[in-house]
């Protein structure tokens, strides 16, 4: 385990420094990211300039189910992008290299890249998530803080599970594209409104099939006693352990399935 | 021992007529709408993508507009107004622009250079090529979508004719934008931001999640002073018959106005790019 975690570390140090040789990249993906979230919020923001609430959530109830979203990407993005180098790896009979190295293949290829737009997401989640904390008005109790905190922490492996779940699908599509994860990807962006919105199908895809809910919504109604059910975000750390299971599960599969390039 | 090589003397180099380029073009079309059509599973998963993201929207309005008309938007226009917005911005989806960065990046583009057609008319040609494929499947969904929520409202009677030109302009439109942040490329070396900034202006400024009315003051007058507006605002507006008499042929006007001057500034930037490129390796 700790050795596990000394090479993953050091894996993803390798691909910061790489990274950070392109300077200019490095900035045009963090503005990217501000725009594309700031665009959000705008939306958000002109919407309830016209209406007080919606269904029972208010401006900054919402501000922080959107701000964890953007944390758990900035997260994901930062700690496990290399999920999103499996469809090209695998094409390219890249695993090749990683399976003959002495270290969990799953863990290399989680630790074989890292996101630019990461730091510009946990910049502007970050703030969000301050914002929405200060005005969304409930009474801190001792008791409220450490479910937050706990619930909290586990929201990021949600999506990181997930992610690797769904980039699995390049072992039985074969594409060098990653199209297939990318439609769920956009699917789990559902979870950056109050889920009580949507008919019962989309409600159950995103709390029960792929329970996308859990990196924003559920967390957020445990935080803020909100909704019929906030009782299910304690179960926050249950679902994303199920993710991280789900993804290893898919990611040994598409290994017996793993033929290399040929050539 | 050395061999005489005679070189076939070259035919004289000669403008080739109208009709040989308009071909040349149509067969750029086609052959974008075949690769479309050959690799189309990613393309669907695409579409996946983007469908998924409006089905959000008609959600989050449905609720919204639950409790009744909000800043003179009810639930039939909405649905209407985000579905045509819809299909607008299926158009020009990005590949024009992942085709072109892809080129410029790996330097292919000095193959497009000596090529003898007009660089900007050949990728248009290839955006009405994949806008054909473009355009049914984004009927379809929203035909789907339509049905689902309920049915929408046919095009409104008194700005049809407004809303036809509008829907003819959208796709130029679109490809001004795109083919300006392809050509960024040239400076930047990078794609995806690029890409993403790009989406995430269109998406907030053309007005296809929140109609531009619903801004303030301030922010309205910002969005009406930029190109985007006729990408999903306009049409959408002309189509739930909010916009009419002369509002409405003003606003077709802005939105040709912009067509015709994006057209011309891609063209500018084709000549400073052409010589910003660098070819790495021989």
């Amino acid at each position: 385990m700790r050795r596990n975690l000394w090479l993953y570390r050091r894996c993803l140090g390798a691909q910061l420094r790489a990274t950070l040789e392109y300077e200019g990249d490095f900035w045009i993906m963090s503005v990217a990211a501000l725009l594309t979230q700031g665009m959000g919020i705008v939306f958000l923001w002109a919407i309830f300039r016209a209406i007080p609430q919606i269904n029972g959530w208010r401006f900054w109830d919402v501000v922080l189910i959107y701000s964890l979203v953007a944390l758990t990407e900035g997260i994901a993005v930062l700690l496990a992008q290399g999920a999103w180098s499996m469809a090209v790896t695998v094409n390219l009979g890249g695993l090749d290299t990683i399976l003959v190295r002495p270290y969990s293949p799953l863990l290399q290829v989680l630790s074989s890249q890292i996101g630019m737009n990461g730091l510009g997401n946990l910049a502007l989640g970050g703030s969000l998530f301050v914002a929405a904390l200060l005005h969304v008005g409930v009474a801190w109790s001792p008791g409220r803080i450490a479910t937050a905190a706990f619930v909290l922490a586990f929201a990021p492996l949600v999506k990181i599970g997930l992610n690797v779940l769904t980039n699995c699908s390049a072992f039985w599509l074969k594409t060098p594209w990653s199209m297939f994860p990318f439609a769920f990807h956009t699917l789990g962006e559902l979870a950056r409104y109050p889920i009580s919105i949507y008919g019962v199908v989309v409600r159950v895809i995103l709390s029960v099939v792929l329970p996308y809910a859990f990196m924003s919504y559920f967390p957020a109604t445990a935080v803020l006693s909100l909704g019929s059910s906030s009782w299910l975000g304690v179960l926050t750390p249950v679902a994303a352990v199920w993710c991280l299971l789900l993804g290893r599960w898919a990611f040994r599969r598409g290994l017996l399935r793993y033929e290399s390039a040929g050539s | 021992m050395t061999a005489a090589v005679t070189l076939p003397s070259a035919p004289p180099r000669r403008t080739p007529t109208v009709r040989q380029t308009l071909r040349a073009y149509r067969a750029m079309g086609r052959a974008a709408f075949r690769s479309l059509v050959a690799y189309q599973t990613s393309f669907l998963f695409g579409l996946l993508a983007t469908t998924l993201a409006a089905v959000a929207m008609l959600y989050l309005w449905r609720s919204v507009l639950a409790a009744g008309r909000v800043n003179g938007f009810d639930w039939p226009a909405m649905k209407a107004y985000l579905l045509v917005a819809f299909v607008a911005g299926s158009l020009v989806s990005s590949y024009v622009d992942y085709r072109m960065a892809g080129r410029i990046q790996q330097g292919d583009v000095a193959m497009d250079l000596v090529r003898p057609v007009d660089y900007q008319r050949s990728r248009l040609a290839e955006a009405l090529g994949f806008g054909g494929y473009e355009l049914g499947t984004g009927l379809v969904v929203a035909a789907a979508a339509a049905a689902l929520f309920g049915g929408v409202p046919a095009p409104a009677h008194r700005s049809l004719g407004a809303f036809a030109v509008s829907a003819v302009l959208v796709l130029p439109l679109r490809f001004g934008i795109v083919y300006i942040s392809a050509l960024v490329v040239f400076w930047t070396r990078n794609y995806v931001g690029v890409q993403s900034a790009r989406i995430a202006l269109i998406t907030l400024f053309s007005g296809s999640l929140v109609p531009l009315s619903f801004f303030p003051g301030w922010l309205q007058g910002l969005a009406a002073a930029l190109p985007f507006a006729g990408m999903a605002s306009t049409p959408a507006l002309l189509y739930i018959g909010r916009l009419t008499g002369a509002d409405a042929w003003r606003d077709v006007g802005v939105q040709a106005a912009w067509t015709v001057g994006l057209w011309w500034l891609g063209r500018a930037m084709w000549r400073g790019a052409s010589r910003q490129l660098t070819v790495h390796g021989g």
